[in-house]
């Protein structure tokens, strides 16, 4: 055989044997949203992702059922069919990782210097167990007080304290402000209320927090729902509960606030209820179903005027057992990038986590600027390996606080030494 | 047990003739039977009712509260959107596969089961059908994660198979019911037979299947209806879109801070089309079995 | 055991042979590392230490388990009477002699095939205090509303009312049974001048009987094992009143990541089941008539 052809063969050979080592590697990425506007979100981050990466090929796979429970990837994980990535909620990283069903990404971001620096602080935190990183922040929301200005007009109350260039409404008066607008029938029943405070995301951990409570210690192995301010906090839905009539403001959430009431008839878009605590997405909700409705939003109201709120928002994770997790940090680098978060903020009107991302206006419109300047200074719930049953356990005691049950203190130490007896097993 | 049968002593009335105050008495009773009947089947079509109308609503007459009886607006092209919503024909179809042949399987295996456990006598029988029963009481959730083990074992996961083939080796509800049934039946129906030489299977084909057309209906109606509207069973096993069901499918209209609920009542009425139609079909094959004064 | 009964044990196995199958695949492997797991500290996923009986002794200073087992109870008690009373009586308006009937089938038996979340709709507003069916109709009889799914006292006994929506299916049941009963029977009792009254509590109430049973046990069953309406309707509240077990038990499993103390809880309920189920089935034999036993 002459020279040229052997030469030939062993390039085609060698091209060949590269391509192979160079081929394309898959991974997979479970996505458990279901709204349509973020599901074209992330399918648009992932074609810009595999337009610029060739040799990994993200397929989404869109899976229902999320909430807290996560059956589904608990169950494929534990049978080794699980994904490469997994979009979970921020709060329950901790959780979920303590159960040993995520990836430990100390490897990458170690190798990555100065990345956490990159994400605000309260959503770095929440992606932290034990020292070691397990998620990734993606995007996030924060919580704030809405107000309807037709109805308070209409109740002859002042407008003017509203306006968040005046800061927050004293948490202290706020009731009696509103208090105006409340409307009872014949039987006494309300048929119309001012402000239900721990309704919508009323939750305990906005007033404990709105009171300057701390719900953990700094080591993350003491739960201190007995905090001054956490108990202050509680006490104001106790006096605020008082003020309404625990019976009365139970019945009116009945009747037009029920648990499984579609968004459409929250209280608030149906002009029932003139406040509401709630977080961004309403601005979405009003759009659709109150589109001609006047309100406006501010601070959520604090004891001493300090500007308070908290958010929640999502993560990527790589579960153990993905099959690629190169691949897959490779991938949630990008989502949870510079890259990945502007396309995702842009469409979907969430809000970023990337600090930088921030300062760029064109991503927001007009009626995002409150939350925007709202969120450097939010907080974010303790990264707890028993957070969902610490969030339970609050809840309870938040119940039997305003059904006029129990007194706040009581119940805040009822809920500590359940959760503690739980958290004691992460702490030996 | 007989003895239950045994009348009350009664006098022999005499056959009275159609008089007007019997024909009255018939007419009244009709009527009033008729009314009740009535009254409770509105009461029990109001979820359906309810599904209807707001599938028909616009988005924006969803937030008026108390909530109007009838659309004010009747948007028709909800069910259209919702049809493009979900790749509605395509889960269709996979809802149609698994649900027919859970039922085949599940009416061909609980029907050799129950008559293994009702209308052969052997030793142990009762006992061992006292293990069937207390299959019934076992807490689905901490079977979920461990059954998706054995299916991962099986490289089931992600098909069909998770969904189907456990009908064909019976369920303890069923096995339950056909039995209570086949228990109904005397014992001397299959003894005869025996005695004139017929084999067990000959026995079970000739004279007890027909025999429990009626149960093997309700069986047939409960298996496909089960199948179609599962969730869980989908939910854990599959993970390719293109085989995702009905149930998963409806899902897509409720996401973590909004529910889409016209949508997903027109989607819900459509899902829920074919059962009924189904059902008005099968309802009556099994009414056409009630003739069993034949059972000399 | 003679050849006879010999030959008989091994038809029947044949027989029953799929379910044994099916009893080794799909249902012991299940139960088996539930019950190690039930005595680990199993998250649900990674290692699990042995813990002994740490679980099960966990249950008596655990006040929520307590307040489960007595909402689980309480619901039971009410609701497997109530739900054979309804389906019999459904059964009965099914099985009237009128032309449409066919329609009133379907309209009873539509709700049990409807997704949960459409009848949870409806019933969510069935119940509402204000504008509400129910207390509209209470009103007319001059009782003050009630709160229905906010009243602790009152909501288990809304969730038996929407079971009800479901006794559907368990009427379908009792009329397939009806029909199976001769009508020559019946023509026996009208020669001797009964009425409907007569039919019914003579020949037909004592025929279903084998169906009433099943109708116990699945309600039991089904009672004890309660989770979706209040997963759905009532988050368990108001104040846990409608905390049931299973969906206590299920908040271990899934949220909480505490799988070794949600397979105790499924223990218990398994083996507590068993033992009521079992006495029910050993003391039906005094009023259950099966013609097959002669």
């Amino acid at each position: 055989m002459s020279q040229r052809p052997v030469r030939f063969m062993l390039l085609t050979l060698s091209l060949s044997l590269s391509s192979l080592a160079a081929a394309q590697t898959e991974v997979t990425f479970w996505n458990t949203s279901t709204d349509p506007i973020d599901l074209k979100g992330y399918a648009r981050i992932v074609d810009s992702f595999n337009k610029a990466n060739p040799d990994v090929k993200v397929k989404m796979v869109q899976v229902v059922g999320a909430e807290t429970d996560s059956a589904k990837l608990m169950s494929a994980v534990a049978g080794g069919t699980g994904p490469d990535v997994y979009l979970l909620d921020r709060f329950t990283v901790a959780e979920r990782a303590s159960s040993g069903l995520l990836t430990n990404l100390d490897s990458y971001v170690k190798a990555d210097a100065g990345l956490s620096a990159k994400y605000l602080p309260f959503a770095w935190k929440e992606t932290q167990f034990k020292g070691s990183t397990y998620a990734l922040p993606f995007d996030t929301d924060v919580r704030m007080l809405y107000y309807r200005k037709d109805m308070l007009k209409a109740a002859g109350v002042d407008l003017a304290q509203f306006d968040p260039k005046n800061g927050p409404i004293s948490s202290k008066r706020i009731m009696e402000i509103v208090s105006k607008v409340n409307k009872t029938d014949g039987t006494g029943a309300y048929t119309q209320v001012g402000f239900i405070p721990w309704y919508g995301q009323g939750w305990h951990y906005t007033w404990g927090y709105a009171y300057g409570g701390k719900f953990a210690d700094a080591t993350g192995c003491q739960v201190t729902p007995t905090d001054a301010g956490v108990t202050a906090g509680f006490q104001f839905l106790a006096d605020a509960s008082k003020a309404l009539d625990p019976q009365k403001a139970q019945a009116f959430l009945s009747t037009y606030a029920a648990p499984t009431n579609p968004p459409a008839q929250d209280p608030f878009i149906t002009g029932k209820m003139a406040l509401e605590v709630t977080g961004d997405w309403m601005i979405a909700n009003i759009k659709e179903y109150a589109p001609n409705m006047q309100w406006g939003v501010t601070y959520i109201p604090t004891p001493d005027g300090k500007k308070v709120s908290w958010s929640g928002g999502w993560s990527a994770v790589i579960p153990k057992g993905a099959k690629n997790v190169d691949g897959a940090y490779k991938f949630i680098k990008y989502m949870t990038g510079e890259a990945g978060q502007s396309i995702y903020v842009k469409d979907t009107k969430h809000f970023p986590t990337y600090k930088s991302l921030l300062s760029v206006n064109s991503l927001y419109g007009p009626d995002q600027q409150f939350e925007r300047a709202l969120l450097p200074s939010s907080l974010s719930r303790p990264n707890l390996p028993v957070g969902a049953l610490y969030w339970d356990e609050l809840t309870r005691a938040q119940n039997t606080v305003v059904l006029g049950q129990g007194d706040p203190a009581s119940a805040l130490a009822t809920a500590k030494s359940r959760v503690q007896s739980r958290l004691n097993r992460f702490c030996r | 047990m007989r003895d239950s049968l045994k009348l009350p002593d009664a006098p022999l009335v005499p056959r009275a003739g159609l008089t007007t105050d019997r024909l009255m008495g018939i007419v009244n009773g009709q009527i009033v039977s008729r009314l009740i009947v009535l009254i409770g089947a509105v009461l029990f079509l109001l979820p359906l009712f309810w599904m209807i109308v707001t599938s028909l609503k616009p988005v924006t007459e969803i937030s008026v509260f108390p909530p109007t009886v009838l659309p004010q607006a009747w948007k028709w092209s909800n069910y259209t959107e919702a049809f493009r919503a979900i790749p509605f024909a395509r889960y269709f179809a996979n809802s149609s596969i698994i649900a027919v042949c859970s039922t085949i399987g599940a009416v061909l295996s609980n029907f050799l089961i129950a008559y293994g456990f009702s209308r052969i006598q052997w030793r142990g029988r009762d006992t061992v059908f006292m293990v069937v029963l207390a299959t019934i009481f076992i807490p689905f959730p901490v079977t979920m994660i461990p059954l998706v083990v054995v299916f991962s074992k099986l490289h089931w996961i992600n098909t069909y198979l998770p969904l189907i083939v456990p009908s064909f080796f019976g369920n303890a509800f069923f096995i339950f019911l056909l039995r209570q049934f086949l228990m109904q039946l005397p014992m001397e129906l299959s003894e005869a037979a025996r005695i004139d030489g017929a084999s067990e299977l000959q026995v079970m084909r000739q004279i007890i299947l027909p025999l429990a057309k009626p149960a093997l209906t309700v069986v047939a109606i409960f298996s496909f209806i089960n199948a179609w509207n599962d969730f869980l069973g989908p939910l854990l096993y599959l993970q390719d879109e293109r085989l995702y069901t009905l149930a998963i499918g409806l899902q897509a209209f409720r996401s973590t801070h909004d529910v889409q609920i016209t949508l997903l009542m027109a989607a819900s009425t459509l899902a829920v089309l074919p059962i009924i139609v189904l059902f008005l079909i099968f309802q009556r094959s099994f009414i056409d079995g009630i003739t069993t004064g034949t059972l000399k | 055991m003679s050849l006879q009964e010999r030959k008989n044990m091994l038809l029947g196995l044949t027989f029953i042979s799929p379910w044994i199958v099916g009893l080794l695949a799909f249902i012991l492997y299940p139960l088996a590392s539930s019950a190690y797991y039930s005595f680990t500290d199993f998250s649900g996923f990674g290692a699990a230490n042995w813990i002994g009986w740490d679980n099960y002794t966990r249950m008596f200073d655990d006040p929520i388990f307590a307040k489960s087992v007595y909402n689980t109870l309480y619901y039971t008690l009410l609701a497997v009477p109530i739900g054979v009373v309804m389906a019999l009586v459904l059964a009965l308006a099914m099985n009237q002699r009128l032309r449409e009937v066919a329609l009133y089938r379907a309209a009873f038996y539509l709700p049990s095939v409807l997704p949960i979340f459409a009848l949870s709709f409806v019933f969510l507003f069935l119940m509402n205090p204000r504008y509400g069916l129910f207390n509209y109709v209470l009103g007319l009889f001059h009782v003050a509303p009630i709160n229905w799914l906010g009243d602790p006292k009152w909501s288990k006994f809304s969730i038996v009312l929407l079971a009800q929506l479901g006794a559907g299916q368990y009427a379908l049941i009792f009329l397939a049974s009806i029909k199976a009963i001769p009508q020559t029977l019946y023509e026996a009792v009208e020669l001797d001048g009964g009425n409907g009254w007569h039919k019914f509590w003579y020949i037909t109430l004592p025929l279903i009987t084998p169906i009433i049973l099943y109708d116990v046990m699945i309600g039991l069953g089904s009672g004890l094992q309660i989770l979706t309406p209040a997963y759905i309707l009532t988050n368990g509240g108001p104040v846990d009143s409608t905390l049931f077990y299973v969906y206590y038990l299920y908040k271990n499993a899934f949220s909480f990541g505490d799988m070794g103390y949600a397979s105790a809880l499924s223990w218990l309920l398994f083996i507590v089941s068993v033992v009521l189920a079992v006495l029910v089935f050993r003391t039906s034999n005094r009023w259950v008539n099966y013609e097959a036993n002669g």
